[in-house]
């Protein structure tokens, strides 16, 4: 061994392919001094922080190659559900960044996020001793990541920490499936899942933008339609219309099923929340972690919807933010593939197993799937189910099932009133503080009732002052028009220049009495 | 394994004769178990990081509370002030001249006449008691560090003197601190029995409505300043840059002897502004208007017109700045 140790200490050691991991961490240095960047120490900090382990990472497999004389290199190999996937993501961040503005203001972010997952997938290859697969593999994690969660600046590290365990999750856990080695959990569904669960369970879900982006989804006028559009591209180039267009009619089914029963829509402003919208086109469908049978197929998509149906209730029992309700299911399914394919293959009829595949399609199945997906998209549009006005929109709808009783339409009325509260409209505090004082519809609670008083008083909202200074009783009134401009965006419309005239108009179209009076007045 | 892989992946080893051997042969892929290891310990790692982020969320703001002691002031009784009432001082029942009259004063402002056939008016007010000095942030940072509740008034100045008058407390902000105060001393043994007889007769902290204010201010004689009717910037903080610690200017010539009733910070009150006569009644008819709140004495910043007795400032119930303070009453 000396004389071994004596020939390594004479050859110089080289950089080689190492070259293209340090240009990675050298460019993600760069990137920490974009202004973006520089405007919050602690996001400049985990830059700074991911690059470090980056590079000592890659001293350690340097020298450990050196010493055993091995080199590692590339394949390079385009996989089209790579960057046919990563293109569509692109243009929903385009389409959704324009009507808000904060997606455009992470694109420095999520670009660091690249070439982070990048580097780190690569020295994970080398640390296992294989070439590294060189295609656009990591780009379409990152922007499926990115599309449902990402981390405000001072809590950055932990976003480079989700990655990180995304990509781990992919290499480390793994089964065998028809013979072949494969990783279990879509990876970016997998961070996202874990980094769910993590949040959930801690209660730190306000150290993300989690909410903001489930809700901002709707901001870009027509986000189903777009949705639907460029999910079509997906469906048509891997086949995974049977996922999508299941999961999306299970919800639908469901959700109908539920308005039927009870009177009041199942989601609050929609049939389908668009964030689940964008998860069923671009978060379950990856081929590797689903079923690859059609049948297995269609039963993965019917789970999905399932899933998200009964997550979103038990979530909202849980006073856990039910935006995770898309997240949450899909390691559970993935988990459940196997199982469902051993079910399809235990079903002993050849007829039904390929009742999807060929015969009755003449070998186009996809492109008979999609034409039926488009019947039934076209159809829900045309009923109101999709973009346009929503019976759920309505504040004074919910008002009236919850002094009616009718199911759970409290709880929503609570939960809007927050969420136009959390907006500043100082008529949803107040309300919102008038709930929690009458303590009518749920438990009485006083210091909550003056905390959200104060906040309509902050805002100008005269009755909340009163209700701080009169403690025996609740004042209200009707909401200004800053209100009105601030609760009744639906469709994503940004309502701060409307002419009054056309905004209690559009009041009166949301069942708020009081504004058909007014929008006359406008005439 | 590419081909280029397995030419360079050499096993070297040595053998009896100490010659090296480069025969190729497959490197040994590491087993996954570190790597699935690794991976556990970092998720428990962020799972156990969130959580203590999480108990740091929800914790109330400690650090802001003073904890040395304030000559003059009482520690263990939330830094009220170090005697018998612990600051307050009563206000007798009856009746005070409110608003201004022209003729005695000239820098009498419109909204200070109490109506169109009257100049002033005679309130009779019940007997209440009021703060002699301005609320400290001292004080304010004891009631931020047990609720939690704005903590942006004493927030990124931690070294300035406790005995100063707070500011950057809005309205709310202020009447949250007179709910406080009302809990605390109904709950606490050390509260002086006068006041405690005061607050179980059905009495409350809260802030001082305009005309409480006023009186305390100028007393019954329907003198301009606290002190007199002449001007005299010996006798508040008037004209200057900065607040001074509450109660620096002695004055003994002032009505009932209180403190910075002129200058010093702007005093919060819990009245809308409107026209006089003076109702103490909660206006149910505007709630859609946009109402100010009236603040009363002027500030260091001002000169003395904006320091008199009667004059009526006004804001609005979300606005903070280094001028608005307040002081509380206790009254039916």
């Amino acid at each position: 061994m000396a004389s071994t140790a004596t020939r390594e200490s004479q050859t110089p050691i080289t950089l080689g392919h190492f070259k293209v991991s340090l240009a990675l961490s050298a460019a993600l240095l760069s990137l920490s001094f974009v202004p973006r960047v520089q405007e919050n120490a602690t996001l400049q900090l985990s830059f700074w922080g991911a690059i470090f382990s980056l590079l000592v990472w890659q001293g350690w497999l340097l020298l450990e190659a050196h010493k055993r004389g091995e080199s590692f290199g590339f394949t390079v190999l385009l996989r089209p559900q790579h960057y046919v996937q990563a293109m569509v993501q692109c243009s929903v961040y385009v389409y959704w960044g324009f009507f808000w503005r904060p997606v455009y203001d992470h694109a420095w972010l999520i670009l660091a996020q690249i070439l982070f997952a990048y580097a780190f997938d690569m020295l994970l290859s080398w640390s296992r001793r294989r070439n590294y697969t060189l295609g656009f593999g990591p780009v379409p994690i990152i922007f499926s990541i990115n599309l449902f969660l990402w981390f405000r600046d001072d809590w950055f590290y932990l976003q480079f920490l989700m990655l990180a365990l995304g990509f781990l999750g992919k290499e480390y856990v793994r089964w065998n499936r028809e013979g072949r080695n494969v990783h279990i959990f879509n990876p970016s569904a997998f961070a996202l899942g874990l980094f769910s669960v993590i949040l959930i369970s801690t209660g730190t879900t306000g150290l993300t933008w989690g909410q903001e982006i489930a809700s901002t989804l709707t901001l870009a006028p027509n986000i189903y339609t777009y949705l639907f559009l460029v999910g079509l591209i997906v469906m048509y180039f891997f086949s995974i219309t049977l996922v999508a267009g299941m999961a999306a009619i299970t919800l639908l089914g469901f959700s109908a099923l539920y308005s039927a029963t009870t009177g009041v829509p199942y989601f609050l402003d929609s049939e389908i929340p668009a964030a689940v919208f964008l998860g069923l086109h671009l978060l379950i469908t990856d081929p590797s972690t689903s079923p690859r049978t059609p049948m297995g197929k269609l039963l993965f998509g019917i789970l999905y919807g399932l899933g998200v149906f009964g997550l979103y209730t038990l979530l909202g029992m849980l006073g856990a933010p039910t935006f995770y309700d898309k997240l949450l299911c899909v390691p559970l399914l993935n988990l459940s593939v196997i199982a469902i394919d051993n079910t399809v293959r235990s079903i002993n009829s050849d007829s039904l197993t390929n009742v999807w595949k060929q015969s009755w399609f003449g070998g186009r199945g996809n492109l008979a799937h999609m034409g039926i997906w488009i019947v039934v998209f076209i159809a829900m549009s045309a009923l109101g189910k999709m973009d346009g006005r929503h019976t759920g929109d309505s504040v004074p709808f919910w008002e009236q099932a919850c002094a009616e009783g009718r199911s759970n339409s409290c709880a929503r009325v609570e939960q809007l009133y927050a969420t136009y509260c959390n907006d500043n409209a100082g008529w949803a505090c107040n309300e919102l503080g008038a709930f929690y004082r009458e303590g009518q519809y749920t438990d009485a609670n006083e210091q909550m009732a003056l905390t959200y008083f104060s906040q309509a008083c902050e805002l100008k909202f005269q009755a909340g002052c009163v209700n701080l200074l009169d403690d025996t009783s609740v004042t209200r009134s009707e909401p200004k028009e800053l209100d009105l401009r601030l609760m009744l965006r639906e469709g994503g419309l940004n309502l701060m220049q409307l002419p009054s005239g056309e905004l209690y108009a559009r009041a009166c179209e949301h069942n708020w009495a009081f504004a058909c009076d007014r929008s006359g007045s406008f005439l | 394994m590419s081909k280029k892989q397995s030419r360079a992946a050499t096993d070297v080893k040595t053998n009896s004769s100490d010659t090296i051997s480069t025969a190729p042969a497959k490197p040994a892929v590491p087993g996954r178990t570190v790597g699935f290891v690794i991976m556990s310990v970092l998720t428990v790692f962020v799972a156990v990081f969130m959580q203590v982020q999480s108990r740091n969320l929800g914790n109330t703001d400690t650090s802001a509370a003073y904890t040395e002691e304030l000559e003059g002031f009482r520690s263990d009784l939330w830094y009220l002030p170090d005697d018998e009432l612990l600051g307050f001082v009563a206000i007798p029942a009856g009746s005070f001249t409110m608003g201004s009259n022209p003729a005695l004063d000239r820098m009498a402002y419109e909204n200070e006449r109490w109506s169109r056939t009257q100049r002033q008016g005679q309130p009779l007010l019940p007997l209440y008691y009021i703060a002699k000095f301005e609320t400290t942030r001292a004080q304010f940072a004891a009631f931020v560090a047990d609720s939690g509740i704005a903590q942006q008034a004493i927030a990124n100045s931690e070294s300035l003197p406790g005995d100063l008058p707070v500011t950057q407390v809005n309205w709310p902000d202020a009447l949250a601190y007179t709910r406080w105060l009302d809990e605390q001393l109904r709950a606490s043994s050390d509260t002086p029995a006068e006041l405690k007889a005061f607050l179980e007769s059905g009495a409350r902290v809260t802030l001082p409505n305009e005309a409480e204010w006023e009186k305390a201010a100028r007393g019954e004689d329907g003198r301009v300043f606290p002190w007199g009717s002449l001007p005299n910037t010996n006798m508040a903080n008037i004209a200057s840059d900065r607040p001074l610690p509450v109660g620096s200017i002695e004055c003994d010539e002032c009505a009932y002897g209180l403190s910075d009733m002129s200058g010093n910070v702007w005093e919060l009150t819990r009245s809308v502004l409107k026209d006089y006569p003076f109702s103490d009644e909660i206006d149910r008819d505007n709630l859609n208007a946009e109402q100010l709140y009236v603040m009363r004495g002027g500030s260091y910043s001002d000169q003395a017109n904006n320091a008199r007795a009667a004059v009526r400032g006004a804001v609005d119930p979300g606005v903070r700045n280094d001028t608005i303070g307040f002081r509380v009453v206790i009254t039916q």
